[in-house]
């Protein structure tokens, strides 16, 4: 359109004219505040973070250009770098292994079912709580002496762990509660994808006989997989970098036993002040999550869903 | 013989379906209902040996002075303010920008919305760090001069909570998946008819929206209402900027014995309620979002 020949222009109606060119840079007034806030509270800040991981800096002094030192300092000297690490990797795991069958479940009964709105209202209370009042609420029920989860064991003879203070035991409840926040999220996106399979299936399959669990295993898992790889990878990834939930329930403890990477680089930058490497670790695991967000894509590739 | 057969196996089947449900629902619940129960206990019966679950008498009481001891009321305007014009600014910045990428052609349409979609892969810990810099460092600011040095730039302002949420890439993206589907002959009638370009986005394209506003809407208003750590780290020591969340989180100190810990799980409870009510009374929408934002995409 703006290139348009002169010519043509002369002919065209001046009010029109008019029009023609507001149409041409009315795109651009639109997209203004897009553009400002994606330059400075999002390239900018991504630059300035990645300035950072190649220097050493409390805030209180200039920051001192160290090179690579942050990045060697963090794969070769910290203490407790590759144990936050692998517990992250043991949080995303575990919260996806345990809660994407769980809310695979759940979501198959809960299409069958009769009363949806309630059902759904219950699951997705914790979508709508936030992270401090989760994790007192658990914090109570999952006290070692006093609270409702050995309480309740014991009153069937078995003496509970103390959850979230013993470190054999804290990661396991640090899951659960992960875990049981995000059921109802996982149980929707699966529902979603339940109601999208086609009845005909169904019906195709109950014409042959199949019963309810015949057809959960052999028309739904199969038809459902592109759901379920989207669901566990996304999750997955999500678990990587999560970490308000830990902090206000733990705050990485006991002794490091459910420090994760991102916790401990939020540690790191504001409570020892060390700008420059939390910045570096902040990246390292960016590309980590970054790495995996590649072979989820090309999984999907793979299976054969293109839209991804 | 064989028909009777079948009918029992769907019967057990159908107990089966709805065991697990409620299971489920009772596992979903039973800690708000601890929680709720919890701010009703006496200090006697949490000392007592074993503890009393149960609270004889209930101490209702918890309720109104988690109002009168804790700043509660600041925490609510806080946050009704904060998420308030945050919601406000998101729905208008991404419906503008959705609007341009869904129905205009224009030069680097295509690179800036492949931007927009690469922009939701970045995780916000890593805006964390820099974010809060750019905060303290804003030039002209809070005291700094045009280098951004000699004060505290926008620390210890409404400001800093707000503005570097006034985007949301995936909103962006929401909306322009809505706005696909308005039919660009609607803009040219109105075109024809001698609209500017603005008043076909006030006038035709936001009222077909709406149903897409809303549910946007509910999205940004329940993330930035929870929104811990970012308000967190800006209002540590800036106590009157706190919201519900963050105000509740750093007094957790002081509410650790028999006394405070009824008072500190009402407060909990009273910054939950809000949002379960809003929820309950916005389902339909919140539905029809997460459905088509989280398969569809």
């Amino acid at each position: 359109m703006a290139t348009e020949p002169l010519r043509d222009r002369a002919i065209v109606p001046k009010q029109q004219r008019r029009r023609l060119q507001q149409k041409d840079w009315a795109p651009y007034v639109f997209l203004s505040p897009m553009i400002f806030f994606f330059v400075v509270f999002f390239a900018l800040p991504i630059g300035f973070a990645l300035y950072l991981t190649f220097t050493r800096w409390n805030p209180l002094s200039t920051p001192k250009f160290v090179g690579l030192k942050n990045y060697t300092y963090l794969l070769t000297q910290d203490p407790s770098f590759y144990l936050t690490l692998k517990n992250t990797f043991v949080f995303a795991f575990g919260t996806a292994l345990i809660g994407i069958p769980l809310a695979l479940i759940i979501a198959f009964v809960f299409t069958l079912s009769r009363g949806k709105p309630l059902w759904r209202s219950i699951y997705w209370l914790p979508m709508v709580t936030n992270v401090v009042a989760i994790a007192y609420i658990w914090q109570f029920i999952l006290d070692g002496t006093y609270g409702l989860v050995n309480q309740l064991l014991s009153a069937v003879g078995i003496v509970g762990p103390q959850w979230l203070t013993d470190p054999q035991s804290a990661m396991i409840a640090v899951i659960m509660v992960a875990i049981w926040t995000g059921l109802g999220q996982n149980m929707l996106l699966f529902s979603a994808g339940l109601e999208g399979i086609d009845e005909t299936f169904y019906e195709a399959a109950r014409i042959d006989g199949a019963n309810t669990l015949e057809i959960f295993w052999n028309v739904t898992l199969p038809l459902l997989r592109p759901t379920i790889l989207f669901v566990s990878i996304t999750s997955f990834i999500a678990g990587m970098g999560s970490f308000t939930l830990i902090l206000v329930l733990t705050e990485g403890g006991p002794i490091q036993s459910t420090n994760v990477t991102a916790l401990y680089m939020y540690q790191m930058a504001f409570q020892d002040l060390r700008m420059g490497r939390a910045s570096a670790m902040a990246f390292i695991l960016f590309v980590i999550i970054f790495i995996i967000t590649l072979i989820q894509l090309r999984i999907f590739r793979r299976g054969g869903i293109e839209e991804y | 013989m064989g028909v009777q057969k079948r009918d029992t196996l769907s019967i057990i089947l159908s107990i089966i379906k709805y065991t697990v449900l409620v299971a489920g629902a009772v596992i979903m619940i039973l800690p708000f209902v601890d929680m709720f129960i919890g701010a009703l206990r006496t200090p006697a019966e949490r000392l007592a040996r074993p503890p009393i679950y149960w609270p004889r008498t209930p101490e209702w009481s918890n309720y109104g002075r988690a109002f009168t001891e804790l700043p509660m009321l600041r925490w609510y305007i806080n946050s009704i303010f904060v998420t308030c014009v945050i919601t406000f600014i998101q729905l208008l910045t991404s419906s503008m920008a959705g609007f341009a990428i869904a129905k205009y052609e224009f030069k680097g349409k295509k690179f800036l919305f492949n931007s927009v979609l690469a922009a939701q892969m970045f995780p916000f810990f890593l805006f964390l760090i820099p974010l809060f810099f750019l905060m303290r460092f804003w030039p002209l600011a809070g005291g700094n001069n045009l280098l951004g040095l000699g004060g505290t730039g926008f620390l210890g302002t409404y400001t800093a909570l707000i503005i570097p949420f006034m985007i949301t890439w995936y909103g962006v993206f929401l909306m322009r998946q809505f706005m696909m589907s308005i039919p660009t002959a609607l803009m040219e009638a109105a075109r024809i008819d001698g609209a500017s370009e603005f008043r076909i986005y006030t006038h035709i394209v936001l009222p077909l929206v709406k149903p897409a506003l809303a549910t946007l809407g509910i999205f940004v208003f329940i993330y930035h209402w929870n929104e811990f750590i970012w308000t967190m780290t800006i209002t540590r020591t800036a106590n009157e900027l706190q919201t519900l969340p963050v105000g509740i989180y750093l007094l957790r100190g002081a509410y650790q014995d028999a006394q405070g810990e009824s008072l500190y799980q009402a407060a909990l409870a009273i910054s939950v309620v809000p949002l379960i009510i809003l929820f309950l009374a916005l389902q339909r929408f919140y539905v029809r979002g997460l459905a088509t934002s989280g398969i569809k995409g």
